[in-house]
């Protein structure tokens, strides 16, 4: 009887503990709906709604105008097309480049491996705003154009990234697999690809879609390399472009509304890889 | 055969390629890189010059709204010598910074229209005889207060001195207060540790006889005991008059407050008074502009802001931007900036035309504010400004938030500007 | 050792180097140069977009960055007053008193010293709180239950957010005033005058800027330690299982070993980022309170002081290495 009061105590308090943390995840978000559907005079209210309202009835009360704003903006539409494009093909790259680095640093013997892992690592230890100057003149001297120049770029962060990240996954697989698939006389490399990848199929869509979002987000590269080049730009430098109707003026409803109108896509997408990302290892692989 | 061909059309597939960016040529191209909302009445001015010159192609390169953001992105063009920008709108901060990669206007023939504008920033612009940026708009701080509660309260006008503000904003504070509005406050400004609270400060300090940090001497001036007395006094108004958080408070922030009715009196820049008329604002119609307070009546200070045209030195087309950079800067420009978006021209004439008055009146009112007002000593400590601008800052926010008082600050200050700069102390 | 293992051993070798040719050329081609310069710039002067010569001035930039010196401040006295002001000048670090007697650490770039430990209690505090709540969410969202799929893709949400929106997000949450969401919430609990200050009062900055940080790349630990958890096979649970371990101890015994690994990359990551956060610093305090990247920003935007800049970067670099390499180590994932 006692043993399960404590239980009910123990899952009420996991329980508890739980909605905080969803509700301290979720609820800002909610709050940048919530502002992009003010007006300026509604956002300056004081308190502050937590729904849109009327400066005077305190009714219910929302505004399109943010939206309708941002999708005038055809730097915003193309934006979206730029960024999807930019962070598709520098994660499609890392992936592939890293899983085959992966591979050699986390199955495969060889000399210097740790030296090559920490090089690796190291490429992005440096603060970007001090790369900057540096990768300019790559940049310039490769003369590529924006695109292209922002999916080499990023690499810089997210190879290193996903080559860790896989390395440490690769390591985990056991050891009879590799030599079990040898043995039926297959060679190391298609060990690899044709039953360690697959395996990794979780990592790689975790690894993926993080490395999605870094390169989706990324900021002051993408400033630079597209400044002359502004049908290049991607979300986050349309979005630092925005302006309000008099100077100085920021435009906080637009912003927020161009938040909710580029995050949603990205939790769309999450719902749709998610169970890729806990499928799971079958459990016979894992025997060997 | 098929090879001749094929040979054929791959070598008249090369001529194409390169004889485009021949034929592109033809017309020359001028880039101008411009920030924030100035970019849709530079695109018209853009398309008026392209009228007038059908063989120049003018492009317009928007940039971030955030002017550090921009600088980063202008000094990134200079550190690579990029002749993709031709001319380059800059914050009326950074002809000092940006002057080894600009070129000479009086080169140019500039000397004929530089009388036309305000004597102070053609001042500021100038650098070693070197007049490296033409005046687009400026821009000047002024006191906001609203005409409703200074009625309600038995003031027939604005406060003329620091004196008078104080006593103004205290009252209708305490008044607001008892009325149950806990969230009010007397007077609201920019005390954020940014280079806004340098424009402030400097307020303070020149509208008491203070100077103006470095004179024109290259003299450093800041320790004095009228400069002391205005720090020590805005720091008075922190969690008095001025809510605890106003040194955490920029252009925007301020404004929100105010603009939501929540306090009598604002500093801020002309842009706030079209956005407090808007339809929808709680204070439309219910506020009115005048020049800063002074130590005394008539020492008013306000500190020059507003941007600039420059030429890059790298420009492979230095006529012709000199030429569109001047177009810009013109009176015909400036007159349909000043009618269709309110920015204040620098040209002195401007603010008799009857049309500009017609639109916005209160451009009468600027003019003597924007002739009278104050630089930044960003011309003078060239290139260091920011670095003598950032010690500044720090001094006074750590002032307003009480973790040392201002003889100390500013004692400590004129070595750190001597440090910075060289200059000696006067 | 036998022939065969030899010539095993270099196949593998050979087929190792090719498979990693791709990412270290890619590597070469981008990132030598820049990180290159990096480093020869932080032993020069270098003026960004700077017109004149550049001098080599060896250990200069280094050796003002951890310039030191305390001096005895008598009580009629100020800090500048008492602080060298030859070669360089020292600024007021922090006062202390031993027996009765003021003292005053000076140094050439306090700034710098202070964003330093700044960074470092940042990284600390983030870092930490990150991986806990990464862990409940993934111990969470691994177990079956109703609207799993929802959760899963309601978890990454902050971390989907563009860093630099959602900087403004929270600017305008901890507006303030009321007009601010949290103060208007603190004020209804009774909490505050409805007037906190968050990003200007000393003392709530950095547990603000943790917040926030915390707020946003809590996903990115789940997710992550989310598909390290998918590689403990269920038959260990069910082993345990009958041999009577409890959660707890199924947790500590079976799922915690196993993750080491992937949890020793993911901190290995976010530590990395922690350490060089710039946006949440430079978007929400600017200049009031530096971190070493927001510092760095600072001096070679601001400043253009290249040649420092690029030796704080190298400075930087150095003490993420460390950090790197402790996990490294304490986490025992170096298996050679």
């Amino acid at each position: 009887m006692i043993k399960n009061l404590n239980k009910i105590i123990q899952n009420t308090l996991f329980i508890v503990v739980l909605l905080t943390i969803v509700v301290y995840l979720v609820f800002p978000f909610y709050w940048a709906v919530n502002s992009s559907f003010k007006t300026e005079a509604q956002l300056q209210m004081s308190p502050t709604t937590i729904v849109p309202r009327n400066i005077e009835s305190n009714s219910f009360d929302l505004t399109f105008k943010n939206y309708i704003n941002i999708f005038k903006n055809d730097q915003f539409v193309r934006g979206m097309l730029n960024s999807t494009i930019v962070s598709i093909s520098t994660t499609i790259l890392s992936l592939l480049s890293g899983s085959f680095a992966a591979f050699a640093l986390g199955k495969l013997r060889f000399k210097g491996k740790k030296i090559t892992l920490y090089t690796i690592l190291a490429m992005t230890m440096f603060p970007q705003i001090t790369v900057l100057s540096g990768l300019y003149a790559v940049i310039n001297t490769l003369n590529i154009d924006a695109i292209p120049s922002m999916i080499l770029s990023y690499m810089i962060f997210t190879l290193p990234f996903t080559t860790w990240v896989m390395t440490s996954f690769f390591r985990e697989l056991p050891k009879e697999l590799m030599q079990s698939a040898q043995v039926d006389g297959a060679t190391p490399f298609q060990t690899f690809y044709m039953i360690l990848l697959p395996l990794t199929a979780p990592a790689l869509v975790t690894t993926g879609l993080l490395a999605f979002i870094q390169a989706w987000n990324e900021y002051l590269f993408a400033l630079t390399f597209t400044s002359i080049d502004p049908a290049a730009r991607t979300i986050p430098v349309a979005i630092a472009l925005f302006s309000g109707e008099v100077t100085r003026q920021i435009p906080y409803g637009e912003i927020m509304a161009a938040a909710v109108v580029v995050t949603i896509p990205i939790v769309l997408l999450v719902f749709i890889f998610q169970k890729k990302i806990v499928a799971g290892l079958t459990a016979g692989a894992v025997k060997g | 055969m098929q090879k001749l061909i094929k040979t054929l059309a791959l070598s008249l597939l090369i001529i194409s390629l390169f004889s485009l960016p021949l034929l592109a040529q033809d017309r020359k191209t001028v880039t101008i890189a411009v920030g924030g909302n100035s970019v849709d009445s530079a695109k018209d001015l853009a398309n008026m010059y392209m009228e007038k010159n059908p063989d120049i192609n003018v492009e317009i390169v928007e940039t971030p709204s955030s002017s550090t953001e921009r600088l980063d992105l202008y000094l990134q063009f200079f550190e690579a010598k990029s002749s993709k920008v031709d001319v380059y709108t800059i914050d009326v901060v950074w002809p000092g910074i940006l002057a080894d990669h600009l070129i000479d206007f009086n080169d140019y023939g500039a000397k004929k229209i530089v009388d036309k504008h305000f004597e102070a920033i053609i001042e500021n612009n100038t650098l070693d005889g070197r007049l490296i940026a033409l005046p687009w708009y400026t821009d000047g701080a002024l006191l906001f207060y609203r005409t409703d509660l200074l009625n309600e309260y038995g003031y027939d006008g604005p406060p003329e001195t620091w004196d008078q503000l104080e006593e103004m904003a205290a009252t209708i504070q305490a008044g607001e207060r008892s009325k149950g509005n806990q969230d009010f406050w007397g007077y609201l400004w920019q005390g954020n540790a940014y280079e806004g609270l340098t424009c402030d400060a400097l307020e303070w300090v020149a509208s008491h006889g203070g100077g103006q940090i470095v004179n024109s001497n290259k003299e450093i001036t800041i320790y004095n005991d009228q400069a002391i007395k205005a720090i020590d006094r805005a720091a008075s108004w922190v969690g008095k008059i001025s809510p605890p958080a106003v040194t955490g408070l920029q252009e925007e922030s301020s404004r929100h407050i105010w603009q939501n009715g929540n306090a009598a009196f604002i500093r801020n820049w002309p842009y706030i008074y079209s956005l407090g008329n808007s339809e929808d604002s709680v204070i439309k119609g219910k506020f009115d502009v005048a020049p800063l307070p002074g130590d005394e009546p008539g020492m008013s200070a306000s500190t020059l802001g507003g941007w600039q045209l420059a030429v890059s030195k790298y420009s492979q087309n230095k006529e012709a931007a000199v030429d569109v950079a001047m177009f810009m800067a013109s009176e015909e420009a400036q007159k349909y900036r000043a009618i269709e978006e309110s920015y204040n021209p620098t040209i002195k004439s401007l603010y008799q035309d009857e049309e500009v008055l017609e639109s916005s009146p209160f451009f009468e009112d600027l003019y003597g504010v924007f002739m009278n007002a104050v630089p930044r000593p960003s011309t003078v400590t060239a290139p260091n400004y920011n670095e003598v601008s950032t010690s500044f800052f720090q001094s006074v926010h750590s002032v307003l938030t009480g973790e040392q008082g201002a003889r100390e600050a500013l004692g400590n200050l004129q070595y750190e500007i001597q440090d910075i700069t060289g200059f000696e102390i006067k | 050792m036998s022939q065969i293992s030899n010539n095993l051993f270099k196949k593998e070798q050979s087929l190792a180097y090719k498979m990693l040719i791709p990412t270290i050329l890619i590597l070469v081609i981008i990132a030598i140069y820049p990180l290159g310069q990096v480093v020869y710039t932080s032993f020069t002067n270098r003026v960004f977009a700077g017109v004149e010569e550049t001098e080599f001035v060896g250990l200069d930039n280094y050796t003002s960055l951890f310039s030191l010196t305390i001096k005895e401040l008598p009580k009629d006295k100020y800090a500048f007053e008492v602080l060298p002001r030859e070669p360089k000048r020292y600024k007021e670090l922090t006062t202390f008193s031993i027996f009765n007697k003021q003292y005053i650490i000076g140094s050439v770039h306090p700034n710098f010293i202070e964003a330093i430990i700044n960074t470092i209690i940042f990284t600390f505090f983030a870092v930490f709180l990150e991986t806990l709540f990464g862990f409940i969410i993934a111990l969470v969202v691994n177990s079956k239950f109703i609207g799993r799929g929802v959760m899963r893709a309601i978890m990454l949400l902050p971390w989907a957010v563009i860093t630099v929106v959602s900087a403004r997000i929270w600017e305008w949450i901890l507006f303030p005033s009321r007009i601010g969401f949290l103060n208007m919430f603190l004020s209804k609990l009774g909490i505050g005058n409805g007037q906190i200050s968050f990003l200007t009062d000393s003392g709530l900055q950095l547990p603000s800027l943790i917040m926030v940080d915390v707020w946003k790349t809590t996903p990115f630990m789940a997710l992550l330690i989310l598909a390290g958890l998918q590689l403990v096979p269920n038959e260990l649970y069910e082993a345990a299982r009958v041999d009577g371990a409890g959660r707890v101890k199924q947790f500590f015994s079976i799922t915690l070993p196993l993750l080491k690994p992937s949890l020793a990359v993911a901190l290995i990551f976010r530590t990395l980022a922690s350490l060089r956060v710039f946006g949440l610093f430079q978007v929400l305090v600017g200049q009031q309170r530096y971190s070493m990247s927001s510092y760095n920003y600072y001096q070679l935007i601001g400043n253009r002081a290249m040649g420092l800049a690029s030796a704080i970067s190298v400075v930087i670099f150095i003490i993420i290495f460390i950090f790197a390499v402790m996990y490294m180590k304490t986490l025992g994932v170096e298996d050679e």
